[in-house]
């Protein structure tokens, strides 16, 4: 036991001996597991935050949504409702009218929908959670007669508003928001709204208000369009949604509604569902990261520990017992270990900050909890000491296996061996001899090159798999802003109110407004398709052949079916020929139905957004039952006149529902990708800095490991430069090596998570792979050069080296 | 001039490209709270082409005395003069090239680069001191040293006293007027280390001068001068006690 107590406080002097090697290994081994306990406890605080948000407002348990366009008599959702099967467990339930419009905020002019909640019966369902001004009064008007609303939270922030003023919704009518607030609906703008495939909550509107200024707003007093409703604990949500979709169909007029139960919600599922998704892509992130780390780890604490080898030789010799010879570089290396996981929950509460931040901006919820995970960081705790730690056994166990008089042997039957060096024997580089000494070194000791090179690659894959990803995103933006703004780029997609006459006055109006050149009358509507590889959400267009964007194909025409973009035909494993079924809405005695349609797969577009589907308008007219009319509008500036103008002009024009330019849609795509990117841009920072540290430790062990060379040189007259060049050199070549094969690999890693992970994040948008060049020459020119200069940063030791001393050091 | 009065300091010339004086040399070391006089006012002259011992036991300063003499170090206190050159007023650079064109190293454990072969470990002397045909006098070196047929061997691949042969070679190979061993036998056996001590000699014959640093009073026996010191200070300085013998005499 007092022996334990020497290897102890022997193992305290190694530290302090080695202090920065020590301190820098700790920190590899600290942003390792801080980032990877940062990275996956952000699903621990989205789960959290959304339990609270969720219950805080009371979301439904079932919704109705009659079809886009169509309304119902104020008072008949209510008593369909009442009439159910389970109506006993229905505890509290509203009539909505819930519809698109235009609104123009501050500076902002984006699609928006108006949210018309009618008192609610029983307890409170989707209540709006206000954060700042003041709530609605049951009224729903102001002083001056003018409606009131809440405005959505997230757009007034993206806009920076004021919790109060006055804005202008579709038809040119004043509303007074009195408040900022949000609704569990709108907890996070999703693809469809607004009939449109993206949104962000910068490009979309949500304003909450009673049913009587909704129905005010609208031009459709005593309507609704929507019920939504909260079950006793234990009631079946899908029992009760068949059974109200039943009661719904059986209506006369029939009614055409989508019913859905809460985890269908999109916001619920975007906040929910995609929590496991997004976590694997952080977890895989995580990982490399760690395992960056780790190799790094293995690396450094390896020749750390191989360099006590003659020591144990000397303990051994002197009779101590392998186990105990063991404990002192095992202790050393438990204790860098431990420093390491203990300064990483340091890292992961830094790392946490900038998480935290980035989540609380794009996920604006009503609660946000990010507590300290506990759980996570022992798990990564535990990772992190052990892979060091294991490291640590294998050189140890080397040194105790050797017989003491091999470790201790000196002078020349010690020296040192050439490794591969004499592969090179033949290869002679013009000018002095010494100049080959760089490369040979590399291969002389072919292990610890190896090391070096492994803990490089593995940080440099990690940094050039995020940067990647990085990449990725913006190249599909990229793809998707060529193929959205090849022809007419300043267009705006008008939704109408409902389905009109092709010459109706609506039509005409619009025409007639001096921002607007060119208008084409088209029909929108969203669907489902399904083939029998799935079923995916689509909005399908329906274009004439004047329109001013049509898209462009890859494969098939675009007449005789449905134009899919490459991604959804890839989903659904379409090609041009293949057939595939659209659910969709269609016209029927004044209501709407939902109907099966199997249409054969006219052509393939480029498009990297899933959403879109494009048809002919002759036959989307045919197959909704709306010849001659329609429902969506594109618009093209007059000359001289931007989307903006035409967006301010529509929304004087009453029967507009919204209006969306097509930058507005690219604008939603990228913020979509805005959480990757800024959670990326966090990682990457991490993954640099684990470079340039791995870079530092690997050049101040090396110079270490140098020491005698470098000193004979110097003996023999050698300038300081010229050694420091050597070492420069074989840097270089270690890290230019190490540098070329984490780029491959880095791109392999890349490649994988975009055909895997990132397809189940992101199913909505096609993203292939991309590393563009300038990523790789900053990658090829950080790696290379941060490995390279590394050994600059030991020009001050090597200038102080002890020469006389070093020489002397017998091995 | 006697070996124990101050020398005057030479200047830079022909004349004194093989010469080293050391003029009232200090060199001290702080340890904790103490003073180490490791070598402590000394006052003696080298000639050209002469074959001098220093002698003394373990901390008598005789390697600190090489390390001064070889511009390795500068003194403390006092003038260290290297073929001309100051040594107390050099910077650390100026050492450097210093040592470049006037000294060559021995040392005890050999220090050759373990990635060169011997051939290359011997080219490095004659490249670092900037001399043309480097190979070819690598070459030369090698065979003087009898190590011709040794020439693509790597260190490790060699005996001691073939490695320390080839470290003769590469210091032989800078072309430099002085050689400075230290315990050049140190880790050799016997018979080997007479073969070094002949090569050494050897050297001297051939106009250089070469300063062997051991603890060995035997090896003093075929030097022409030996300085024996004692805790830093100069203890003796002449021709060895009972006369000049040669390499075939020495027995230990």
């Amino acid at each position: 036991m007092r022996e334990a107590g020497l290897f102890l406080r022997w193992s305290w002097r190694d530290l302090r001996a080695r202090w920065i090697q020590v301190a820098a290994l700790a920190l590899v081994i600290a942003l390792g597991t801080g980032t990877y306990a940062s990275l996956l406890s952000t699903s621990a605080w989205r789960r959290l935050s959304n339990d609270a948000s969720f219950a805080l407002v009371h979301v439904h348990a079932v919704e109705a949504a009659l079809a886009p366009g169509s309304t119902t008599a104020q008072g008949s959702l209510a008593r369909v409702i009442s009439s159910l099967p389970d109506a006993a467990a229905v505890t509290g339930r509203r009539e909505r009218l819930v519809v698109p419009t235009q609104v123009e905020a501050g500076n902002a002019l984006v699609p928006g929908v108006i949210v018309g909640s009618g008192p609610p019966t029983g307890e409170a369902v989707d209540g709006v959670f206000l954060s700042a001004g003041a709530p609605l009064d049951s009224r729903g008007s102001a002083a001056g007669g003018l409606p009131t609303a809440v405005l959505d939270l997230g757009f007034a922030r993206q806009h920076g508003l004021p919790q109060s003023g006055t804005l202008r919704v579709a038809g040119g009518q004043q509303v007074r928001y009195v408040g900022l607030g949000q609704s569990p609906e709108y907890f996070i703008a999703t693809a469809g709204a607004a009939g449109a495939p993206f949104v962000s909550q910068a490009t979309y509107a949500p304003l909450f208000t009673t049913l009587r200024s909704a129905q005010r707003l609208a031009g459709a007093p005593g309507r609704v369009n929507d019920a939504v409703l909260t079950l006793r604990p234990g009631t079946s949500a899908a029992t009760v949604a068949a059974e109200l979709r039943a009661a719904l169909r059986a209506l006369s007029p029939p009614v055409a509604a989508t019913v859905t139960t809460r985890a269908e919600l999109p916001a619920y599922h975007l906040l929910y569902a995609d929590i496991g998704s997004d976590e694997e892509l952080w977890r895989v992130i995580a990982l490399l990261v760690l395992a960056g780390a780790a190799f790094a780890a293995l690396n450094l604490t390896t020749r750390i520990v191989e360099a006590q080898r003659r020591e144990i030789g000397i303990a051994m010799a002197l009779g101590a017992r392998p186990a105990l010879c063991a404990l002192r570089p095992l202790l050393f290396a438990a204790e860098v270990a431990l420093i390491g996981v203990v300064l990483g929950v340091g890292v992961g509460e830094i790392v946490d900050l900038p998480l935290a931040h980035v989540f609380a901006n794009l996920l604006p919820l009503p609660l946000w909890r990010t507590p300290f995970q506990p759980g996570v960081f022992a798990g990564a705790a535990a990772i992190g000491f052990v892979l060091p730690f294991a490291a640590a056994t294998w050189p140890v166990l080397r040194a105790v296996s050797r017989e003491p008089v091999e470790a201790i042997r000196v002078g020349h039957l010690a020296a040192r061996r050439s490794g591969l060096a004499p592969m090179l024997r033949a290869l002679h580089l013009p000018g002095p001899g010494y100049r080959e000494i760089p490369l040979r070194n590399a291969l002389r000791t072919p292990r610890r090159s190896l090391l070096t090179l492994a803990g490089v690659a593995a940080a440099l894959a990690t940094l050039v798999t995020i940067v990647g990803l990085l990449d990725t995103f913006q190249a599909t933006l990229a793809r998707a802003t060529g193929e959205l703004l090849r022809e007419a780029p300043g267009r705006v997609s008008v939704t109408l109110r409902g389905d009109v006459p092709r010459d109706s006055s609506i039509v005409r109006t619009v025409r007639a407004l001096p921002a607007v050149g060119r208008v084409a009358a088209g029909l929108a509507f969203t669907g489902e398709l399904s083939s029998p590889r799935g079923t995916i959400a689509v909005t399908v267009e329906a274009l004439g052949t004047k329109a001013p964007w049509r898209p462009a194909l890859v494969a098939g025409s675009r007449q005789g079916g449905l134009v899919l973009s490459e991604k959804a035909a890839g989903d659904l494993g379409l090609v041009v020929g293949s057939h595939v079924v659209l659910q969709h809405p269609r016209a029927i005695g004044g209501g709407m139905e939902t109907a099966r349609t199997t249409l054969k797969v006219a052509g393939i577009e480029p498009s990297p957004l899933r959403a879109l589907a494009f048809m002919d308008l002759g036959r989307a007219a045919a197959l909704t039952n709306l010849v001659g009319r329609t429902n969506q509008l594109t618009v093209v500036p007059a000359p001289g006149r931007s989307d903006l103008d035409v967006q301010r002009a529509l929304l004087e024009v009453p029967g507009v529902a919204s209006a969306q330019s097509v930058r507005a849609t690219l604008d939603a795509v990228s913020a979509s990708l805005e959480q990757f990117r800024s959670i990326l841009n966090v990682t990457s920072g991490v993954a640099l800095l684990l470079v340039l540290l791995i870079a530092f430790n690997t050049a101040a062990i090396g110079t270490d490991e140098r020491a005698r060379e470098n000193a004979t040189m110097l003996a023999f007259g050698l300038p300081t430069r010229s050694v420091l060049a050597m070492s420069v050199v074989e840097s270089l070549v270690v890290g230019g090596i190490g540098t070329g094969i984490g780029l491959l690999l880095g791109d392999g890693l890349l490649t994988w998570l975009t055909d895997t992970t990132v397809a189940s994040v992101l199913p909505e948008i096609g993203v292939s792979a991309a590393l563009s060049g300038a990523s790789v020459l900053t990658v090829l020119l950080l790696g290379t050069g941060a490995v390279t200069l590394a050994p600059t940063f030991t020009l001050r030791r090597l200038r102080h080296l002890d020469v006389p001393s070093t020489l002397r050091v017998v091995e | 001039m006697s070996a124990l009065s101050p020398p005057t300091v030479a200047t830079a010339g022909a004349e004194t490209t093989n010469r080293i004086d050391l003029v009232h040399a200090c060199r001290w070391y702080e340890a904790g709270a103490r003073t180490v006089k490791a070598v402590d006012d000394l006052n003696l002259h080298i000639d050209a082409a002469a074959f001098v011992v220093v002698l003394g036991p373990s901390g008598s300063g005789k390697t600190t005395l090489l390390n001064l003499m070889g511009a390795l170090d500068a003194p403390t206190a006092g003038t260290v003069v290297l073929a001309g050159h100051d040594l107390a007023r050099a910077t650390r650079a100026e050492r450097t090239r210093i040592r470049r064109v006037t000294v060559s190293f021995i040392f005890q454990s050999f220090n050759l680069f373990p990635a060169l072969s011997a051939l290359e470990n011997v080219q490095f002397g004659a490249d670092v001191a900037g001399r043309a045909h480097a190979r070819d006098i690598a070459r030369q070196m090698l065979e003087q040293v009898g190590l011709a047929d040794r020439a693509d061997h790597f260190a490790h691949e060699l005996s001691g006293g073939e490695q320390q042969r080839v470290a003769i070679a590469r210091a032989l190979a800078t072309g430099n007027p002085i050689l400075l061993a230290d315990e050049p036998t140190g880790e050799l056996d016997f018979h080997t280390g007479v073969q070094i001590l002949g090569l050494l000699h050897a050297q001297c014959d051939a106009g250089k001068t070469v300063v062997v640093v051991t603890h060995n009073r035997e090896i003093s026996r075929i030097s022409d001068r030996v300085i024996e010191l004692s805790s830093g200070h100069l203890v003796s300085d002449g021709p060895p006690a009972g006369g000049r013998a040669e390499v075939e005499q020495l027995r230990w």
